[in-house]
């Protein structure tokens, strides 16, 4: 009878998408007119206005995510970074052949100095992005320790180079319950409850998939031996885009399918043809339109992300009360981004949660 | 003026519907509420309009009210002359008029950088910095290809010993700062080729040098070369692929893993066009140098001619080709006669 009654009160709401190509393509043209004619510096206003747009058209049971941050910490953020950039840039590239000693001692220090603020770079940039994500008015807040971004963003990582992968799965295992589990949307905490088996099972299905792909390939490319090299290597890079897009959509079905915040989880329901056409289609569209087609294609990719994530809802909506404010300087998520690290972290924050 | 509006406390998530009602002396009040709420224009903050979507005002203690009527919003504002710079942004992004100027003068100003701006900029780092610095470039280059390309010299020792001195001889008229060392090497991959490191190594198949009919022609390939290391083209070549990577990057921005093959084309385009003005600049070097020497220029047209026959390649592909079309250099070579 119990499980009848949960049953009755959980509803299932869909997110919805409401971007526009066209709309977003005259927002992103000018942007960038307005970056350029300001050398840049209005870059900040710009990265503003498109997480802006992409979140308000993010809707909830009729109800619109909001992105809060302040351009101009943005702003101070990005000249940080820029001039970090520089530091490590200038020396790497042009005084090699010059000043070896110095140039090998500033290099390695940078290295050392990068190792020790990984961690923070991390914590700070998931934190900001979810303290400037609100809805129905209430924020989104990360809150982590430094030693456990150490643990895992460095110690971990470094375990799967040197277990050459074996560690990896176990890795981004980690990395999502981290990123999770130190969340809260107000004073509702989430809750990561994947195993880590599932984590295995994908990867090795990819890499399985890889390989078996991989021989048959071979074995086609012997009997087929008129089939020219250039065929060969775009099946091959076919192959690898397959198996991408299989990962990616498994991983990410899998993380967002466990999440829980209150009485309410998430499904998640990416299909690997459908990432693989999306990537595909949209790389061309971009390249042949010398990136003109890019609001086009983000908008797409967006669009069809959220068609597929729905939120199981026992609790009611009115319900999630907030926390307490608390200030985050904007350099941790500049850095990041500019060293594409939210990429190779995969640090998945796009939708504000 | 008035609006209807939802109204979130900042303290739960309880959503509830409201009327604001906007008043000419810059004060708004809130009806639905238990109590009526009211505000000076001045304590709250209206988030920017972007396109259609929602908007918020943020009440000193927190609270907000989230609507879609953008436009009472703005008459609102412009009423009390408040909101012009957003105003503006918005304006620009919503109408073709705008949108259209700012796309034209934004893919000149781009098409500009990359293909005149960039070249000259990097031109003068390149130039700016020692020349121990593109010595510096590719110090190991020639070892990995040994490894991967060549086999050693098939050519006779009196040959070679021929080919080192006249290379020697060449370099005598060209600035000391340079370090100019020949090898001959022979590659089945590479048929018949030359090509500099940066480090001043000019490298050259055995299969090029039977190719040539006569000294003049290796000279004038020798002299190419050199030009390449002379205009510093591997250091401006880098300082070129990481800025447009840097630009091509800004604009396409982060699509995941979509944008590095995006990128692609674009990226291979304005490369192929830098490689392209390379050669011209390493032919114009040659040119000016089998002048000076009395060698008539015709001769690495000669060589080019023949190696372009041998190839079967360069014919129509222009735009997408390394090197410009044979005909295009032989012409400027024997033109110049």
């Amino acid at each position: 009878m119990e499980t009848m009654q949960k049953e009755e009160s959980t509803k299932l709401y869909p997110f919805q998408f409401t971007g526009k190509a066209d709309e977003y393509f005259k927002i992103w043209i000018s942007n960038i007119f307005l970056s350029i004619i300001t050398l840049g510096i209005y870059s900040a206003w710009a990265k503003v206005r498109r997480n802006r747009y992409f979140y308000a058209n993010t809707y909830l049971q009729d109800s619109p995510f909001e992105y809060l941050a302040d351009p101009l910490k943005i702003l101070k953020g990005r000249l940080i970074v820029f001039g970090l950039f520089c530091l490590y840039y200038i020396p790497s590239k042009f005084l090699s052949g010059v000043l070896p000693v110095l140039v090998i001692s500033i290099l390695a220090l940078f290295a050392i100095l990068m190792i020790i603020i990984i961690p923070w770079i991390v914590v700070k940039s998931i934190a900001f992005r979810a303290r400037n994500s609100s809805y129905r008015n209430i924020r989104f807040r990360f809150k982590a320790r430094y030693f456990e971004a150490m643990g895992v963003f460095v110690g971990l990582l470094l375990l799967s180079v040197l277990s050459l992968g074996l560690l990896y799965p176990y890795f981004v295992y980690r990395k999502n319950k981290f990123i999770i589990n130190n969340s809260g949307y107000g004073q509702t905490p989430l809750v990561f409850f994947a195993p880590l088996k599932s984590f295995y099972q994908i990867y090795i299905k990819g890499v399985g998939l890889f390989l078996l792909a991989m021989i048959l390939s071979a074995f086609l490319g012997i009997a087929l031996s008129a089939l020219p090299t250039a065929v060969l290597y775009l099946a091959l890079i076919a192959l690898f885009l397959g198996v991408q897009a299989y990962t990616r959509a498994s991983v990410t079905n899998l993380v967002w399918s466990h999440i829980s915040i209150g009485n309410n989880r998430f499904v998640s329901s990416l299909r690997t043809g459908d990432i693989l056409g999306i990537n595909i289609t949209n790389s061309f569209a971009i390249s042949f339109t010398l990136g003109l087609m890019t609001p086009w294609a983000r908008i797409r990719l967006m669009r069809y992300r959220l068609q597929n994530l729905k939120l199981i809802a026992a609790d009611n909506f009115d319900s999630f009360i907030a926390g307490e404010q608390e200030k985050i300087s904007a350099v941790g998520e500049e850095i990041s981004d500019f060293y594409d690290m939210a990429n190779f972290f995969d640090v998945d924050f796009d939708i504000g949660i | 003026m008035e609006f209807k509006a939802f109204y979130f406390d900042g303290k739960t998530s309880e959503k509830k519907e409201v009327q604001v009602h906007f008043y000419d002396i810059g004060e708004l009040r809130i009806k639905g509420l238990e109590n009526e709420l009211s505000f000076r224009l001045k304590d709250i903050r209206i988030t920017p309009r972007i396109a259609n979507t929602p908007r918020s005002l943020y009440f000193p203690d927190g609270a907000k009210c989230e609507t879609q009527d953008n436009d009472t919003i703005d008459a609102f504002l412009s009423q009390q002359k408040k909101g012009r710079w957003n105003a503006f942004q918005h304006k620009v992004e919503s109408n073709l008029e705008y949108v259209f100027p700012a796309l034209v003068f934004s893919v000149l100003i781009i098409w500009g950088l990359l293909y005149y701006g960039l070249p000259v900029l990097s031109k003068k780092v390149a130039f700016a910095l020692p020349s121990s610095v593109q010595a510096s470039l590719g110090k190991e280059g020639l070892q990995y290809m040994d490894k991967l390309l060549f086999a050693p010299s098939d050519l006779p020792e009196e040959k070679q010993e021929h080919l080192r001195l006249l290379f020697n001889n060449t370099k005598q008229g060209i600035p000391k700062e340079y370090d100019f060392l020949l090898a001959l090497r022979k590659s089945p991959k590479l048929g018949a080729n030359a090509f500099a490191l940066p480090s001043g190594i000019v490298v050259v198949t055995d299969k090029l040098v039977q190719l040539a009919k006569n000294d003049n022609e290796l000279i004038g390939i020798f002299a190419h070369e050199m030009g390449h290391v002379v205009h510093r083209h591997a250091l401006r070549n880098l300082l070129q692929d990481s800025a447009i990577v840097l630009v091509i990057a800004g604009i396409t921005g982060d699509i995941s893993s979509v944008s590095s093959l995006a990128a692609g084309l674009p990226v291979i385009l304005v490369q192929r066009k830098y490689s392209r003005s390379f050669e011209r600049e390493a032919d114009l070097f040659a040119m000016k140098y089998m002048k000076q020497h009395k060698i008539p220029p015709r001769h690495l047209a000669d060589i080019l001619l023949r190696l372009q026959e041998q190839r079967k390649t360069g014919n129509g592909l222009d735009y997408l080709s390394t090197h410009p079309a044979t005909e295009k250099r032989v012409k400027e070579l024997k033109g110049e006669e």
